[in-house]
């Protein structure tokens, strides 16, 4: 079953057109990874599945729900879909446990005690159990991504976007945040995940896209697209990163 | 005469004075007077209208209403048995009263005129006023007019000295300056800018009197006649009491003596100290103080309200908000305040055909201005909050205004609390510009009081000091609640 359907997708940032036509299926559960040289598109892509960017033209359908449609409440449809920062954004003058109860609370979904609770769960399941009541100032960075993960998922959604959610890290702390990720995956979410760890999504994805100049260039299995690039930009690409 | 031409004959007379009436509190009693016969004015009580300031004629001394005005109009009431109750309204709020019938009558030092004829009965004239050139005690020099040539004299502006100066500095080749007020001109005189003055007589008589420094070296020049004025067709009986009471105080040398305590009696012994000054002046500069604080108050929570209002405006997505909310504070951050608080207490009536009290005024002045620099503030502070944050709380579904509320400007605040401190002391020291408009604030009440006692550095470095001590207090305050609420 389609979770994302994006047709003829273009962005521009003025005269800049950053993506030049993209179409993507992904289905439930699956675990789709972007890779790519910098300024290719792959975070304006991410942002256009929840509209964080507004699309130029062409259509996202995501868990149901027509972007293009003026009258979709994005609110709602952003409930569905957690996004994950390169840089956190946790809330500083909130604690851990205020930051990941926010969104619950204030879209009332849960009841304060409600929501106190599954914050709790969460922050246990992201190893901070210990951290409810430190800010965000006094965390490390791997903390601080395992945080905004359980603040995301605090609104229990289907889909997970991670945007570079491990670039600003010191590399000792990209292990701790890629396992949350993998275990995400071990447990079905569907999600797709801009990253430069070619390692992680060579082992987690279940399909690599790679793009470049606001194009898909090409896509496959981990094993397609890293063991037998078929392309001479990817090929080019892998040849650096690799 | 400074008084010549501020009269006018408002149809907005009774609304203004009803509002000068609610903010004085007082009360109009002038119906139970008029119904008595016209002989009796024994045993009535009437309510005479006047000046705030214009020594020797009205001012204050230790907080009491004192001058030749106050000396007469409570002799002769005590000389015909009626009794008068004296409210110090400033002189248009005075004439606009005695119109609508809210006092009996007037006695502010007013010139009698024939366009004031049309609409005040006049009693005989009690006093003749007219120009006089003084120059410093020690200036030997200058001993007539003749002497002046190639010097520059000063009067003050808009004044008859200033119409006389001018219209014989050519005859003697002197230049003009003008200046706002007495006490200024008298400084002017004594530090050796201008050589002379030209004042009003009785003005000048009370200054030197007052030790100001300077001596009269011309006879008076013929000016004009001060009366004591009734509303046309009312009280006849108070003007024919005044009038007699006035007839015999001149007989029996009251009404001489009277004037020789303001302008012939020799200086009293030293003026009081440092201390004797602060002592006498603390009070009415306490209530100067009093309304600067409520100004700065009031003017604060409306420029509050504006600043996040158009704050808001201008980071919206609405073109139309953004225009509006540059357009505001283009226009009062481009203008001088002071233009501002002109343009709304004397510009606005005469555009609207509306009065509007001193008060009203200065704080719409004030809030306007202080809101146009709240406005970059509040903008300044929302845009300084990483957009990170509204994505972060946008992605998690959360609307604009929640994302704002909890996530934005919980932050914008704490960046933007010390511009607001710093916004609050500027507005606290802009108050002292009102003094312009006669907001009577504590820069006002201070020149009040050099403008009588004539020690004018000693004033004014008590004024600076209780600006300084509030402004530093609340300085700290503010501070304290920054760190407390702010971590």
């Amino acid at each position: 079953m389609s979770k994302i359907s994006v047709k003829g997708l273009r962005k521009s940032f003025g005269s800049n057109e950053v993506l030049k036509g993209l179409d993507v299926e992904i289905t439930e559960g699956e675990v789709v990874c972007v890779i790519g040289p910098s300024g290719s598109g792959k975070s304006t892509f991410l942002r256009c599945l929840n509209k964080l960017d507004e699309l130029s033209a062409g259509t996202v359908i995501v868990d149901g729900f027509n972007l293009s449609d003026k009258t979709v409440d994005l609110n709602e449809v952003r409930q569905h879909i957690g996004m994950v920062f390169q840089h956190f954004n946790l809330f500083p003058h909130m604690t851990v446990l205020q930051n990941i109860m926010l969104a619950p609370v204030e879209l009332k979904k849960q009841s304060t005690a409600d929501a106190r609770a599954t914050a709790l769960k969460l922050l246990d399941r992201v190893g901070l159990a210990d951290k409810a009541s430190a800010r965000p100032a006094q965390l490390s960075g791997g903390q601080k991504q395992r945080v905004a993960i359980a603040r995301s998922l605090a609104v229990n959604p289907d889909i997970m976007l991670f945007d570079e959610a491990t670039s600003a890290l010191d590399p000792e702390m990209v292990g701790e945040v890629l396992q949350v990720i993998r275990d995400l995956a071990a447990e079905g979410m569907t999600m797709v995940v801009v990253t430069h760890e070619m390692g992680f999504a060579r082992e987690v994805a279940d399909r690599v896209i790679f793009m470049a100049d606001g194009v898909i260039v090409e896509e496959g299995t981990p094993a397609e697209l890293f063991g037998n690039p078929q392309q001479e930009r990817t090929q080019d690409f892998l040849s650096k990163v690799l | 005469m400074r008084k010549l031409n501020i009269f006018r004959a408002g149809k907005l007379a009774v609304a203004v004075t009803a509002l000068l009436a609610l903010a004085g509190g007082f009360v109009g009693v002038s119906a139970a007077a008029a119904s008595q016969p016209q002989s009796a004015v024994t045993g009535e009580t009437y309510v005479i209208g006047t000046d705030t300031t214009f020594a020797p004629f009205e001012y204050r001394e230790n907080g009491e209403l004192t001058g030749i005005d106050m000396d007469l109009i409570r002799d002769i009431a005590a000389n015909q048995g009626f009794t008068v109750e004296i409210k110090s309204l400033g002189f248009d709020a005075a004439l606009q009263a005695l119109q609508s019938n809210q006092v009996d009558g007037v006695i502010a030092g007013m010139s009698i005129t024939d366009e004031r004829k049309l609409v005040f009965d006049f009693s005989e004239p009690y006093f003749d006023s007219g120009v006089q050139m003084a120059v410093a005690e020690d200036n030997t020099e200058i001993i007539g007019y003749s002497d002046l040539a190639g010097e520059t004299v000063v009067a003050k502006r808009g004044s008859e000295g200033e119409t006389f100066a001018n219209s014989i500095k050519d005859e003697y080749d002197f230049t003009v300056k003008a200046l706002a007020d007495s006490a200024t001109m008298y400084d002017d005189v004594k530090a050796g800018n201008s050589v002379a003055v030209f004042d009003d007589y009785p003005v000048l008589a009370y200054g030197i009197n007052q030790n100001n420094g300077l001596k009269s070296v011309t006879e008076k020049e013929q000016g004009s006649s001060y009366g004591f004025a009734v509303n046309k067709g009312q009280n006849p009986e108070l003007l024919a009491a005044f009038n007699a009471g006035l007839a015999e105080l001149k007989d029996s040398g009251e009404y001489q003596a009277i004037l020789d305590t303001y302008l012939e009696q020799p200086a009293p012994a030293a003026a009081s100290g440092f201390f004797g000054l602060l002592g006498d002046s603390l009070p009415a500069l306490m209530k100067g103080l009093g309304l600067t604080l409520l100004a700065t108050g009031l003017s604060i929570l409306i420029a509050l309200v504006l600043g996040v209002l158009f704050g808001f405006f201008k980071v919206s997505e609405s073109r139309v908000l953004r225009g509006l909310a540059s357009g505001y504070v283009s226009i009062f951050r481009g203008t001088p305040l002071l233009v501002q608080a002109f343009f709304f207490y004397f510009g606005l009536p005469q555009l609207t055909g509306q009065s509007i009290d001193v008060l009203t005024a200065g704080v719409l002045t004030l809030s306007l201005n202080a809101g146009a620099y709240m406005t970059e503030i509040v903008r300044g502070g929302i845009q300084s909050v990483d957009p990170g944050q509204t994505e972060a709380g946008r992605s998690l579904g959360l609307g604009y205004v929640t994302t704002m509320r909890r996530v934005v400007l919980p932050q914008a605040v704490k960046i933007m609390t010390p511009s607001f401190i710093n916004q609050f002391v500027m507005t606290l020291k802009d108050t002292s510009l009102l003094a312009v408009i006669g907001f009577a604030e504590l820069t006002y009440q201070g020149q009040q009081i050099y403008a009588s006692n004539f020690r004018t550095g000693e004033t004014l470095l008590i004024v600076a000091a209780l600006y300084f001590i509030v402004i530093n207090l609340l300085t700290m305050l503010s501070n304290k609640l920054d760190k407390r609420f702010n971590k």
